[in-house]
């Protein structure tokens, strides 16, 4: 029974390989308690986008019913996580003078810069995902929040990402084929960071990787802020098809034996170490070196790391990232890529791990996404960055209802 | 960490200005339901403030008519009582019974002494005293039904009064004469006095649900039931029927009722078909078996036609329409 101060919310991640909803009760924007799960394979998505819409609903709406069905009560909007090699971000600088006769800054200084720093158009066909604030600075030093501080100029830059809004619409379009609401956009990225770091760790500097089947999402942090953030279209898939094709297999057999005996970084020495292809023994089956397949796939994960820290290349120092690299997403889960990911970024590395309030059965690394979405949505609410809802009332619950 | 979401971007260029409505046919057989599902909440929730405005209307308008109501309830005389009853029971004992003083306006009644009066007539089961402004008592009643009758010797004489499926015994008031015949004699009971009447019989429960079996299963036997007897109820569950020109029955209440009656309907068959004697005593309360004496002595009958040992149940052949075995 969700009570009336309260709203049953669902977070869900469209991905490459699952679909995943998590039924959420959040009450008073404040406190979270996940009443539901559903999972689906998903189908008609590649890369994290919408190949096949109706593929993709069937998946996605499967996933949905079932988390309504475990929560005992129907969803009332979706935060939805973002993700697809589509989305890119750039940052974007402003500077105003500020305006009082004594210096002192005011609401409206912090309004005209924030809006001078969000001015930059974008290319045609793409919306606006997020709008990351970096802290801003009063004569070069920086401060969080500089009202009625004394200064002469104020500074703010914002990292801005954007995606193609035909691609982000399908995304959307899927939640609205259940009849439901798309309530808050989160980049998956920035959702898996906030809930793999603290706030000390991204004030140290970190990065975060969500290797997942189609795609990485990244985002790097620095003195508490995000740097950068961002979708690669690699992923544990480029590993299956490396398998495959080197040692000239099935997909399937690929991903089957990427599962078993597949590693990040090269261990076995002795080449006669042979495992059996199908593990079973029968007609077909044949003996394959663990070195080949370590070897193909410790390469292509070592060019996928190398690929992410190309793209951070500019803003990526391994210096002002003290607490080193925290992996998560299904590919995080092979063997050895902690090794793989320090030696490529020079960092110490860790796979990502839920914080305690998170239940034991939620805390794989598929769910880390859609925990994140619940984590950063309540956070920005709470932080009142996200826009208040006005709460309560019978023309808001009849609206509800209604929806 | 600080972020913003769109709602301060610029208009037109962030993903919410997106539209989310789907067409009907890009929602999926699931997003369908839960559209009709929405809908019919929705309709539920417009019933449901129809309704409680209607409700809130109602309200007001009584209580705007409270004032006037309350006045004509204090001065007015009290119209003829109302009566409501699913029994036999007429408005002029009713009156008799309220004895209400002519003076009375609705407003001075004490409804629950009113109430007291009329549940001290056994025959009154439940009693609901209603003021129906401005003047007029309204009384619901639910009777008992008579199952029995039984012959009392007290100061009154010899009266007959009437035992409830409860065990209430009392007066019965307004029966025709039909239903009071048809009714049979209780006997072997000790009936105590309780205050003005008498305390309820113990057992009539089982003895009610005989009769009702005997009553609707098979007529033609019931018809014939004249007395019963609860005098080995107590000590042995047994209840011995006294038939009009038949035999004694004995029931027992630790086995089903209608088997036991059906059985009795095969005995009185098979001994006035087969055996050509009339039963004065069947004893049905030994399980499986049962035992019949006849009015004969048992040589006449050894030459006579044995009868099957083994009993079925199925219909006589005389009462082919009766349904007692369906």
């Amino acid at each position: 029974m969700i009570s009336s101060s309260s709203r049953l919310i669902g977070a869900v991640e469209i991905g490459t390989s699952k679909t995943v909803v998590l039924a959420g009760e959040v009450t008073r924007g404040r406190s979270l308690n996940i009443v539901g799960v559903g999972v689906a394979p998903s189908r008609g998505v590649m890369k994290g986008e919408v190949v096949d819409y109706k593929a993709a609903c069937e998946a996605a709406h499967h996933a949905l019913e079932m988390a309504e069905h475990r929560a005992g009560a129907r969803l009332e909007e979706v935060w939805l996580a973002q993700t697809g090699g589509h989305l890119d971000g750039f940052y974007n600088e402003a500077a105003v003078n500020v305006k009082s006769a004594d210096n002192t800054v005011t609401a409206m200084d912090i309004a005209t810069v924030c809006e001078l720093a969000k001015e930059k158009e974008l290319p045609p066909g793409r919306s606006r995902i997020h709008e990351i604030r970096r802290p801003f600075r009063l004569d070069g030093r920086a401060v969080p929040d500089p009202e009625h501080l004394t200064g002469g100029r104020l500074e703010v830059g914002y990292w801005i990402v954007h995606g193609q809004e035909n691609k982000v619409s399908d995304n959307i379009h899927v939640i609205g084929g259940y009849h439901l609401e798309v309530r808050e956009l989160v980049l998956a990225s920035l959702a898996s960071g906030s809930l793999l770091t603290t706030a000390e760790e991204r004030t140290h500097g970190a990065l975060v990787l969500d290797i997942g089947k189609g795609i990485t999402d990244y985002v790097l942090y620095r003195d508490g802020s995000v740097v950068a953030a961002g979708t690669l279209p690699v992923g544990g898939d480029h590993v299956t098809n490396d398998l495959a094709i080197g040692l000239r297999i099935t997909t399937a057999q690929a991903e089957a034996l990427k599962l078993r005996h597949g590693r990040a970084t090269p261990q076995t020495r002795d080449k006669s170490d042979k495992v059996w292809l199908n593990g079973e023994m029968t007609f077909g089956d044949r003996q394959i070196p663990r070195v080949a397949i370590e070897a193909i796939a410790s390469a292509r994960i070592a060019e996928l790391l190398e690929v992410v820290k190309r793209k951070l290349a500019p803003k990526f120092a391994a210096e002002h990232c003290g607490a080193g690299v925290v992996l998560t997403g299904g590919t995080s889960k092979l063997p050895g890529i902690e090794e793989a990911a320090a030696r490529v970024f020079g960092l110490p590395s860790r796979r990502g791990e839920a914080p305690g309030w998170v239940k034991e059965e939620l805390q794989d690394p598929s769910y880390s996404t859609v925990l994140g979405v619940f984590q950063f949505g309540l956070r920005n609410s709470h932080d009142q960055v996200l826009p208040v809802r006005r709460k309560g009332g019978l023309l808001s619950s009849l609206g509800r209802i209604f929806a | 960490m600080s972020a913003t979401t769109s709602d301060s971007m610029p208009r037109g260029r962030s993903w919410r200005s997106i539209r989310q409505e789907v067409a009907a046919p890009a929602l999926s057989r699931k997003g369908r339901k839960r559209r009709h599902l929405g809908w019919l909440k929705a309709a539920g929730v417009i019933v449901f403030v129809a309704a409680g405005a209607w409700g809130g209307h109602e309200l007001a308008r009584s209580w705007a008519d409270r004032p006037a109501l309350a006045s004509a309830a204090n001065k007015s005389r009290l119209a003829a009582p109302v009566l409501i009853t699913d029994g036999v029971i007429t408005t002029d004992w009713l009156g008799r019974q309220l004895a209400l003083p002519p003076s009375a306006t609705l407003m001075s009644l004490d409804l629950v002494e009113l109430r007291e009066r009329v549940l001290a007539h056994g025959q009154v089961k439940v009693a609901v005293l209603a003021r129906d402004f401005p003047d007029t008592l309204v009384v619901t009643l639910q009777e008992r039904t008579p199952v029995a009758r039984v012959r009392v010797q007290d100061g009154g004489g010899l009266r007959q009064l009437l035992v409830a499926r409860d065990g209430t015994v009392y007066e019965g008031v307004n029966y025709s004469r039909e239903l009071l015949g048809s009714l049979p004699w209780l006997d072997g009971l000790a009936l105590r006095r309780q205050g003005d009447g008498y305390a309820p019989v113990a057992g009539m429960e089982a003895v009610a649900a005989l009769l009702a079996t005997g009553q609707t299963e098979a007529t033609w036997l019931y018809r014939d039931w004249q007395v019963v007897s609860l005098a080995r109820l107590a000590a042995h569950d047994e209840i011995v029927v006294r038939m009009a020109g038949g035999p004694e029955v004995v029931f027992t209440r630790r086995q089903d009722f209608y088997k036991q009656v059906a059985r009795l309907d095969f005995i009185l068959e098979e001994a006035r078909q087969r055996v050509g004697a009339a039963p004065v005593r069947v004893n049905l309360a030994l399980g499986q078996h049962a035992a019949v004496a006849f009015d004969r002595p048992a040589r006449e009958l050894a030459a006579a036609e044995a009868p099957s040992t083994s009993f079925r149940l199925q219909p006589s052949e005389k009462r082919a329409s009766r349904d007692l075995f369906q």
